[in-house]
């Protein structure tokens, strides 16, 4: 505002008068502004790309990991057992799909009640020259299918062939599954959830946070206390010992965790307005009769929001590292689900005898994709600083 | 401003109590607590056999109604929670020994003293055989008996909880749980104080330095590199460094785990502090590495956001020293939020490490209490409890202590 008060001061062929003549070029908003400053921090939105990127992509990973065939054609009729298994896997609408579910001797492979083995299923039908056909995935490996599966083995080396032949990417585990392809899950499992651990967070921190903030006084001091019982319980270790006792599913691991980490959002609101409330223009707006909850949503929120930007990616970030420590204890989303924090347990134990690649593999995810949202966040905090281009004079 | 503390300080109680009593209910009332389990591994332990007989499917009534009265009574889970919770504390008077006895027998009870029961019309009688004064403090219950004899059960009852010192003893060591606490107390205390030392001043120093630079290459990369170090928890860093550093696979620099060498307590002084050294160097990095980003980023930013001040424009307009305008003006109230960390931080650094321990095989207070998760040693868990909220509410006085020492303008009330 200030600065196109300036603009207009100094540029003496263009009086403001004369702009309704002609029509005026639309000012950018300040969240369009925001957006390209965003989008000018290269490590930032480049990460932000790969990031969604990888996520979006994550969503097709039971077309493109996944022991089912993508294409079966037997006796003249076709079949998709993947791409059934991959709507079964949408969130909310998965449950309208039918089973994903085709037996061995279904398609034809003698002896063999139980789920079908693809692989195996191609070289047979390859073998017997008939017009039967499957098509699998690009890497043909579930992240649940262990040594009881034929053409798995433990502990194979990165790009070690297994005993049916295809080359292992990351090699496999104790149980020998597949290593890759449950990397590649547990990146879905783990975003997912902690973004929707952060959303959750905010609904609850937020709100409350402006409320202290604002209001202050006797409901502040009262409902402070409360606070500060929530944020003294070491709420990890809690929810690691809850998690010990109740074996919790995603949703109420969810809940669990959302439990306690509402508060550090709380806190950093609540000091936000908190040091709002006390400048000039809230009191101006206030003595003019502007009703509170607009003072505050409409008039502070905006100023506060520079740590709600900032603190959310990081708020994703603890959420990842919290599911992933809860995982690592063994307390975390029920086995088999594939798991950063299970494989690196797994890995801490095979350390010594020299299976690196247990660790090192959901290491350098985790890694990655940490590193990526901090990036993130950081370049959004840079975007939404106001003050982005002060410099040391 | 020293009311202030003391009313702080009278805080905490309440804090306090709050806390112990939200972590108490909710390990009490979680299905599957230390009764269920109990009862469990009684049912399968009584299932077994029944299946064995074919009597499969009904393994749930096997357990005699008196057993499991007393696995409630030993639990305490025969009392309201609120009680419990309070005999915990050590408010509440609780049951500290018990014993069965005949009526009109002489029994012993422990440190040479011994009781008779009397039958009175009223009920018992418990007196001292030797004066006949009645027992004080000694209470009778009648027993039920599945054989027709009449038993009684006679106990004392006395105040004993966390506020008497108590802290019950532990299931799986049977030590009381403060002793066992208080013996690895020090190997905690000494990661968590190096590790505090050192995240603090090295990260002061650079994020001044980082905000001196900003957007310079320097500033960039040391970015990168904090932020790649924030991201990661300690604990999975940590196990990453022993992947790399402390196995065959890579390049075997350090131990993998531990706290001291097997023959730490043969060694001469000074080998005995390389030893340490030694075992120190990858957790340290594994402690310091979650708030070392935070707080460098935090102080490069609180610094950042004071240069562009108009303060800082009036000192340079006057014609001050670059340096001294930093040093100064602006360093001075950059250090406040840092300061406000301080009990956070320590509380992190003393309690929050369970992890790093475990991953280390350090000995230490948090792989104890870790291990009584697995072990469902629920003395252990709550001690620990009490020892992180107490480390953490001290934590916090602590913040506000610092805070108002660097910055005068703060007038607690």
């Amino acid at each position: 505002m200030a600065a196109r008060l300036i603009e207009w001061r100094t540029s003496p062929g263009a009086p403001p008068e004369a702009s309704d003549a002609q029509e005026p070029t639309p000012s950018l908003g300040i969240y369009q502004r925001r957006w390209r400053k965003f989008r000018s921090l290269k490590r930032g939105y480049f990460s932000l790309q790969v990031l969604t990127g990888a996520y979006v992509l994550s969503f097709l990973l039971p077309l493109l990991v996944n022991n089912k065939a993508i294409v079966v054609r037997y006796e003249g009729r076709w079949y998709f057992p993947a791409v059934q298994s991959w709507l079964v896997s949408l969130p909310l609408v998965g449950g309208l799909f039918g089973s994903d579910f085709y037996s061995g001797e279904f398609f034809g492979q003698q002896g063999n009640p139980g789920e079908c083995n693809y692989r195996l299923l191609q070289k047979q039908y390859a073998a017997d020259g008939s017009m039967n056909l499957v098509i699998l995935p690009p890497y043909p490996y579930s992240p649940i299918e262990d040594v009881t599966i034929e053409g798995n083995a433990a502990f194979l080396a990165p790009l070690e062939r297994g005993p049916d032949g295809f080359p292992r990417l990351l090699g496999t585990d104790d149980r020998g599954r597949d290593v890759f392809a449950r990397m590649a899950y547990g990146f879905q499992i783990s975003l997912s959830f902690a973004l929707i651990l952060a959303l959750l967070e905010y609904l609850v921190g937020v709100p409350i946070g402006a409320a202290l903030g604002f209001f202050g006084g006797r409901f502040d001091i009262l409902a402070q206390r409360l606070i500060e019982i929530w944020a003294t319980v070491p709420f990890l270790f809690l929810v690691i010992i809850v998690a010990s006792i109740v074996r919790p599913d995603f949703i109420l691991l969810l809940l669990l965790l959302a439990l306690f980490t509402w508060v550090g959002i709380t806190v950093l609101i609540r000091a936000e307005f908190y040091r709002e409330k006390a400048k000039d223009y809230v009191a101006a707006a206030l003595a003019i009769g502007v009703p509170r909850w607009k003072v505050m949503f409409k008039h502070i929120l905006p100023n506060a929001l520079v740590p709600i930007i900032t603190y959310f990616p990081f708020s994703v970030v603890a959420g990842i590292g919290a599911l992933v420590s809860l995982d690592f204890l063994g307390f975390g989303l029920p086995p088999p689900t594939p798991s950063w924090g299970e494989m690196m347990s797994v890995g801490l134990q095979h350390l010594a005898t020299g299976k690196w690649w247990l660790m090192l593999s959901p290491m350098m995810a985790l890694f990655l994709t940490l590193t990526l949202i901090v990036f993130i966040g950081e370049s959004v905090r840079e975007a939404f600083d106001p003050r982005a281009f002060s410099r040391l004079r | 401003m020293r009311e202030y503390f003391l009313r702080r300080l009278l805080l905490t109680i309440p804090t306090f109590l709050g806390a112990t009593l939200l972590v108490f209910v909710i390990i009490q009332l979680a299905p599957g607590g230390p009764l269920e389990q109990q009862i469990m591994a009684l049912r399968m332990a009584m299932g077994g056999e029944a299946a064995a007989g074919g009597v499969a499917g009904q393994t749930g009534a096997m357990i005699p109604e008196s057993a499991l009265q007393e696995l409630r009574r030993y639990y305490g889970f025969d009392k309201p929670i609120l009680i419990r919770y309070l005999s915990w504390l050590g408010v509440w008077p609780r049951e500290l020994e018990s014993y069965i006895a005949v009526p009109g027998r002489i029994r012993n009870i422990g440190e040479g003293r011994q009781a008779l029961v009397e039958k009175t019309p009223e009920g018992y009688r418990l007196i001292d055989p030797a004066t006949s004064a009645p027992l004080v403090g000694w209470y009778v219950e009648q027993q039920p008996s599945e054989r027709g004899e009449e038993r009684v059960r006679i106990y004392r009852t006395g105040f004993s909880g966390i506020l008497t010192g108590n802290f019950g003893r532990s299931y799986t060591y049977n030590e009381p749980v403060m002793h066992l606490i208080l013996q690895r107390l020090p190997v905690s205390l000494q990661f968590g104080l190096i590790g505090f030392i050192l995240s603090y001043s090295i990260c002061i120093y650079l994020g001044i330095q980082k905000a001196l630079s900003h957007g310079t290459p320097f500033d960039l990369i040391s970015s990168t590199l904090v932020f790649i170090g924030y991201s990661i928890p300690g604990w999975a860093l940590g196990a990453f460094l022993l992947m790399l550093f402390g196995t065959q696979s890579f390049v075997e620099l350090f131990p993998l785990g531990g706290f001291q060498s097997e023959n730490y307590e043969h060694l001469p002084l000074l080998e005995k502090i390389l030893d340490r050294a030694w075992h120190f160097v990858l957790p340290t990095i594994a402690y310091t590495v979650g708030s070392f980003a935070s707080l460098t980023v935090l102080m490069k930013n609180s610094l950042l956001e004071n240069l562009s001040q108009d303060y800082i424009r009036t000192a340079f307009a006057k014609g001050l020293s670059e340096r001294r305008v930093i040093w100064l003006h602006a360093l001075r109230n950059s250090i406040i939020p840092i300061t406000a960390n301080i009990g956070y931080i320590i509380g992190l650094f003393l309690a929050g490490s369970y992890l790093i321990e475990l991953v280390f095989n350090i000995e230490g207070v948090g792989k104890l209490s870790i291990e009584a998760v697995f072990a469902r040693d629920y003395p252990i868990v709550f001690g620990f409890t009490v020892l992180a909220v107490s480390v953490r509410l001290f934590g916090a006085i602590l913040s506000d202590l610092a805070l108002a020492l660097v910055d005068p303008r703060i007038r607690f009330k």
